[in-house]
């Protein structure tokens, strides 16, 4: 019944109507009307519409095998889903760990009071903006982030964060045809090459706009340079980052960092010869009025480097970095398969093809690989169980449904490495005798699925998927589907609640096969194994641990960023080496590694070997690779509150411990921070994380209590404050109040940025906080000149 | 066929058998509450865990296969501490209370919610039953009781409580005046002989207990006529001579021998009281250090040293009820309640049974209630004002008053699972205050009443609605601490259950989905 109209009364008092649902038979026809097609239909329907109408989701279960219960349970399970109409733009607010660690919260309290989005609600009256609180937008980097429909904005303050929406609304006006980016022509031989990177922490940085200003001025220097997108630099500290490979007088490379569009001209005028004598004298003439006006933008390059050469900061950077996961990294065009070819890439399946697979299984258990995901299963034993299984049909899944907030490497590794982890499928399904393999991605990263949709489009096309059918499918916003046989559930459009372990996915997976579920990184190690041989890896590392492994270094650290390196460097090297230590004047204070299964360890503990072995002994897990640097403002209960909120939030439902246990945590918690905690709270908090952890169903209950027993282990002192009302990192805003001291000259730039008039405007004379008014968002005390607000 | 060890104990078990299988096979018990044998494990409630093999986690037993050379532990103090959490954790949000407010002020938690039900049914006799079990007295005590269970009648919140009191007069009095008046069964004689000093209300109502559970019992009395302070400290106008007369009768009736006029102490010595029977009650009213002295029993500030439990004095044998052991009493009910607990603890003393710890009966308390969840009470409560006044009631003031009570107690209370291992484990309802659910009664179902605030989602009804075809199914809605059970897409509960409506109110755990009273008489099957 195409074009049915199927409004019902009950639903027609919602603003938008939906009366014609015709659009729903489109999108089966195209999506399929098996069980498994739900969850691709309901994002489909949810693009078209924003939300989830009921009509629309009634006719779902007319024209499919999909049940009432199954639609109703899915569609209220995974947070990418709404139910209620959204706004015309979606504000989403990244509280990731980073984000949260820089002030998030504060973000969002200030981005709620310009919209007008009262408390307990999510839009705005007019429907014009709906805010979102998200778990990760994987931008740690730029904390905090938030991110209006498609554009992502880094570095947010409470005082920031409303320009973006300025922004925002001023680029909607702005007709995109204005400054059209031209096609480019075709450069010389000897041209230079300008190289941006154009991963989602890099375009959040705003690197799609200096990319578009470099291919503008390339053009109008008459096109004589190549652009090229390549994947994660790993210096995300840094972005946008410019790199420009000359030839000539300016041969060697030039390193241009934190770039801005004003500034992408005059780097393209510094290193391309401009083709024709006119344009060379407009050249000339246009960098003399450069030379009189002062430009904010970076003339100069930040750091000028030979290929081979490696100096200062830099050097401090990827000094202890290895790369094997990364390798090549910031050199290549991830989409393009030609050098990825030319860089040895699919070498690897080719040697697979002439191995036994038996000899492979053999090779990866030699080289010590272990799994990446987090829990650290030695990969040859359980690829082997896979190959042993019986049955024909088996699958290989990619597990990229990366939702740890505070971590982005499979991201990273999916946008900038798509090529080398459909190789490492490919030598997967070999080795295991399965003919299928599916990518499970999270919905959240569109660029990682349109990188991999691309690449193996471009795989197929020149056959080098030889016999293994791949697919992606996309995940929907469930923290918990990152445990395999959620996930499983998941891909068969079930909600993501796990299952009782055994039987393992190894003998009865998806759809009850025999399946080998591994994470990303872990599939991005295979081809150099594979390569290099298992002894050349084995050689890395330390331990039970061998190889390398990928970190999302975030937090307070003066270089954040993407790093590879081997198992066993400690993690003083990472924070202090790679890093660059903490911020000038403040003291490092511990390191959150793991996420929320994770722990904190301690600073005292810093020269802890970054190995499973030493991590379990310290009470935290490897995790999959978020490492959050915390220094002495951050607050170790409120961290604790944090992950718990989070776990809390994430937790399936399905068993009480989780449920109800870790609701019953964060409770405490949640008293804690507000000063309101009795004193056998903490005995009790502790009696419960212990038996959380052991009752719960699957990893996400078992290890949520994590950051609470570490940060009880090594923080105690700080959850004894707590108890007494005091907040001595100066954090948990119902523990402190921000006062004006002698120093107050009455200049009343504070009154003036007060976003709650909690400041009465008083020139010459010291002002005063009405603390009843006051919400604790710090801006005052970061505007005023005098240091004279402090918080108590 | 695997054989595993549980508790040290060897079990051979079939191919493909659980460990609760197993546990089951050896006579282990394991709490459980989502599980249903004949439906897939829903791995929800996590009470039946067990270790296996040593291992740091536990795992449920009930979807653990049975393996070969498997070391379980399942009572042990560390898996009884987790079970204890689970489900304290499931009663941190349930919303109920499972016995009601009244019975649980009364000192005697008489079944008032019970009783009420009988007489707006017009069945007094089973009303009458109802409150003797608690209660040997109720016509004295309907003149003379302070009301202590109107204080928590919850009907209080909206106009006034249910005269709960007048009632228990209301069917005490009508069994008095009819002509088949109603003598408490009796066991078969055990063999024992008791005694019990004193015949106040303590005396009397150890007494009727230790007759109805077949022991032979003589209270001594050092008044001429039995009733102790009933007789002599209340005022002839409030509580008839004849009422007293009639239920000390009644007691009379059932095989209790009086010998009066017997002064312990004086007439008949303690010893001499030991040596003629297997136990001796003292209830011989408030005593002082001199009194207690002539005795040879140790005392305190409040009166005879006892078992604050089982009520037992340090001499072999010998126990002690109401003032004698609790200090001078402004209420009879609590004599009247005491006497009966000592009289429980006797006859376990006689039957060789260790003294059970005795702690009030299990319930979780709802709270206060919001304006929105009384109403859901109200809906079905008698409209009617409360009665007050010296008067009695009439039969149709009776009816109409006793249908005012609101039924708040769970109609569950007799076979929850989550009651019964809650207090077999003895988990704390109020450990974990989480937020509670909403109360909410749903009476749609012709077959059915909905109770989502006690449902604990374990999923059963999810799976049998699924297993029926129901074509609307059951489902889970939203996720984690929010997660809720209802039927798919808006659906009602009918068109949720379909034919699967009584399997699943058979396997709800809880008072969630329960079967209707076939008749109205629902708690007394």
């Amino acid at each position: 019944m195409i074009g049915a109209v199927l409004d019902n009364p009950a639903s027609a008092k919602d603003p938008p109507v939906i009366a014609d649902v015709s659009f729903v038979d489109e999108i089966v026809a195209a999506r399929g009307a098996g069980p498994d097609a739900l969850i691709p239909i309901l994002q489909a329907i949810q693009d078209r519409c924003h939300w989830l109408p009921d009509p629309a989701l009634r006719r779902v279960c007319e024209v499919t095998a999909i049940t009432p219960a199954q639609l109703d349970s899915v569609a209220g399970f995974y947070a990418g889903f709404r139910r209620t109409p959204a706004g015309e733009h979606i504000v989403r607010v990244c509280h990731g760990t980073a984000c949260h660690v820089k002030g998030s919260t504060l973000v969002e309290d200030a981005l709620r009071l310009y919209l007008g989005i009262a408390a307990g609600t999510d839009s705005d009256s007019q429907l014009r903006f709906t805010i979102q609180r998200v778990a990760c937008l994987g931008c740690c980097t730029l904390a905090p982030v938030i991110q209006i429909d498609s554009i992502t904005y880094g570095h947010r303050a409470a005082d920031t964060a409303p320009d973006a929406v300025r922004d925002f609304l001023e680029l909607q006006l702005a007709n995109p045809d204005d400054h059209p980016v031209p096609a480019a022509a075709i450069p010389d031989p000897d041209a230079p090459v300008i190289r941006i990177g154009l991963g989602s922490c890099c375009v959040a940085g705003g690197a799609m706009r200096v990319h578009d200003e470099l291919t503008r001025e390339v053009s109008r220097l008459g096109g004589n340079a190549r652009v090229e997108e390549v994947g994660c630099v790993g210096m995300c500290h840094q972005t946008p980052l410019v790199e420009v490979a000359g030839t000539g007088p300016l041969s060697g490379s030039s390193l241009y960092t934190r770039v801005s569009p004003d500034s992408a001209g005059s780097i393209v005028r510094r290193h391309v010869r401009p083709r024709g004598w006119w344009r060379r004298i407009g050249n000339a003439w246009r960098d003399a009025i450069d030379a009189i006006i002062p430009d904010d933008g970076p003339a100069l390059p930040t750091r000028r480097y030979a290929p081979d050469a490696c100096d200062g900061e830099i050097c401090e950077f990827l000094g202890p970095q290895m790369r094997i996961a990364t390798e090549h990294c910031g050199q290549l065009d991830p989409l393009d398969l030609d050098a990825y070819l030319a860089h040895g890439g699919f070498a690897a399946v080719a040697a697979a093809r002439a191995m036994d697979p038996a000899a492979i299984i053999e090779a990866l258990s030699a080289s010590g690989l272990r799994g990446r995901g987090g829990a650290g299963f030695p990969t040859g034993q359980k690829w082997s169980k896979v190959a042993a299984a019986p049955g024909e049909a088996k699958y290989v899944i990619v597990n990229g449904d990366e939702g740890d907030p505070g971590a982005f490497m499979d991201r990273m590794i999916l946008e900038s490495y798509p090529y080398r982890v459909i190789e490492g499928v490919l030598i997967a399904a070999r080795a295991v005798g399965a003919s299928e393999g599916i990518f499970y991605i999270r919905h959240e990263y569109p660029l990682a699925v349109a990188r991999i949709e691309q690449a193996l489009d471009r795989c197929r096309g020149r056959g080098l998927l030889e016999g293994v059918s791949i697919r992606i499918v996309q995940g929907a916003g469930a923290f918990v589907c990152g445990e395999e046989t959620a996930l499983i559930a998941s891909i068969e459009g079930q909600r993501g609640m796990p299952v009782l372990r055994p039987p393992y996915p190894s003998e009865a997976g998806l759809w009850g096969k025999p399946t080998l579920i591994n994470n990303v990184e872990t599939y991005a190690q295979i081809p150099w194994i594979v390569r290099h041989g298992p002894a050349a890896f084995a050689r890395i590392g330390t331990g039970r641990s061998r190889g390398t492994k990928v970190f999302a270094l975030t937090g307070k650290v003066q270089r954040g960023g993407l790093i590879e390196v081997p198992m066993g460097v400690t993690f003083r090297q990472i924070a202090e080496q790679i890093g660059g230590g903490v911020a000038p004047g403040r003291r490092l204070k511990a390191i959150q590694i793991g996420g929320p299964s994770g722990g904190c360890v301690p600073a005292e503990l810093a020269d802890t070997p970054i190995d499973y072995e030493s991590l379990a002994g310290i009470g935290a897990i490897m995790g999959s690779g978020g490492l959050v640097v915390l220094d002495d403002t951050d607050c170790m209960v409120d961290i604790a509150r944090y992950f718990l909120s989070f776990t809390q939030a994430e937790s399936c439902g399905k068993c009480a411990p989780c449920r109800l246990g870790t609701r019953a945590m964060l409770d405490i918690l949640q008293r804690l921070c507000e000063g309101k905690a009795r004193p056998d709270d903490l005995r009790s908090l502790e009696s419960l994380a212990g038996d959380v952890k052991c009752s719960s169903l699957c990893g996400l209950g078992q290890t949520a209590p994590n950051p609470v027993l570490t940060t009880l282990r090594y923080f105690r002192d700080e959850y004894q404050a707590h108890l007494e009302g005091r907040c001595p990192a100066g954090r948990c805003a119902a523990l402190i109040r921000y006062e004006v001291v002698d120093g107050c000259i009455g200049c009343t730039k504070c009154a003036q940025v007060c976003p709650v008039g909690a400041i009465e405007s008083r020139p010459y004379q010291i002002h005063e906080i009405d603390v009843t008014r006051c919400t604790r968002c710090d801006i005052c005390r970061r505007e005023c000149p005098t240091s004279a607000i402090v918080v108590r | 066929m695997p054989t595993v060890a549980i508790d040290n104990q060897r079990i051979e078990v079939p191919d493909g058998a659980t460990l609760l299988d197993a546990a089951n096979a050896a006579g282990i018990e394991i709490p459980t509450l989502c599980h249903r044998p004949g439906c897939q494990p829903n791995t929800s409630c996590m009470a039946c865990v067990v270790r296996v093999n040593g291992a740091a986690r536990l795992v449920p037993s009930c979807a653990t296969v049975a393996v070969e050379g498997m070391v379980v532990e399942s009572e042990t103090p560390a898996v009884h501490q987790a079970r204890r959490t689970a489900l304290e954790l499931l009663l941190g949000e349930h919303a109920g209370d499972c016995l009601a407010p009244c019975e649980m002020i009364c000192p005697a938690h008489m079944d008032i919610p019970r009783m009420l039900d009988h007489i707006a049914a017009g069945r007094d006799r089973e009303a009458l039953i109802t409150i003797k079990e608690a209660i040997a007295l109720p016509a004295v005590l309907g003149r003379i009781c302070p009301e202590l269970c109107e204080r928590g009648c919850r009907r209080s919140k909206h106009d006034s409580p249910v005269a709960i009191c007048k009632l228990k007069r209301f069917a005490a009095d009508a069994d008095l005046a009819s002509d088949d008046v109603y003598l408490p069964e009796c066991a078969a004689l055990s063999g024992h002989r008791v005694a019990v000093v004193g015949a106040g209300p303590a005396g009397l109502a150890a007494a009727l207990e230790l007759r109805r559970r077949g022991h032979e019992v003589t209270i001594f009395d050092q008044a001429p006529r039995p009733g102790g302070a009933l007789r002599d400290g209340v005022g002839r106008d409030v509580l008839p001579e004849r009422i007293l007369d009639a239920e000390i009768d009644v007691i009379r009736a059932v095989g209790v021998r009086f010998e009066q006029a017997c002064r312990l102490g004086t007439d008949r010595s303690l010893d001499d009281l030991r040596r003629g029977h297997d136990a001796v009650i003292l209830a011989i009213g408030a005593i002082d250090a001199e009194r207690a002295r002539e005795l040879s029993l140790p005392c305190d500030a409040k009166g005879l040293r006892v078992d604050r439990q089982t009520l037992a004095t340090p001499l072999d044998g010998v126990f002690a009820a109401g003032a004698s052991a609790l200090g001078p009493l402004k209420h009879a009910i609590r004599s009247i309640a005491s006497g009966r607990s000592a009289g429980q603890s006797v006859d376990q003393a006689l039957r060789g049974e260790s003294p059970a710890r005795r702690h009030g009966p299990f319930t979780v308390r709802l709270g206060v209630l919001e304006p929105r969840e009384l109403e859901v009470f109200l809906r079905s409560a008698d409209p009617a004002a409360r009665v007050d006044g010296p008067e009695g009631l009439s039969v149709e003031a009776a009816r109409a008053q006793a249908a005012r009570c609101l039924q708040c107690a769970c109609s569950a209370q007799d076979d929850c699972r989550l009651r019964y291992w809650s207090d077999r484990y003895s988990a704390s309802p109020s450990r974990y205050k989480l937020e509670r659910r909403a109360v909410d009664r749903i009476e749609t179902h012709p077959l059915l009443v909905w109770e989502p605030g006690k449902c604990i989602s374990c999923g059963l009804c999810v799976q049998i609605a699924a297993a029926s075809g129901a074509a609307s199914g059951m489902t889970f809605i939203g996720r984690g601490f929010q997660m809720r059970i209802a039927p798919a897409m808006g659906a009602d509960l009918v068109q949720g259950l379909e034919s699967a409506a009584r399997r699943a109110a058979e396997a709800c755990p809880t008072a969630a989905l329960r079967l209707r009273a076939a008749s109205s008489d629902s708690k007394s099957a």
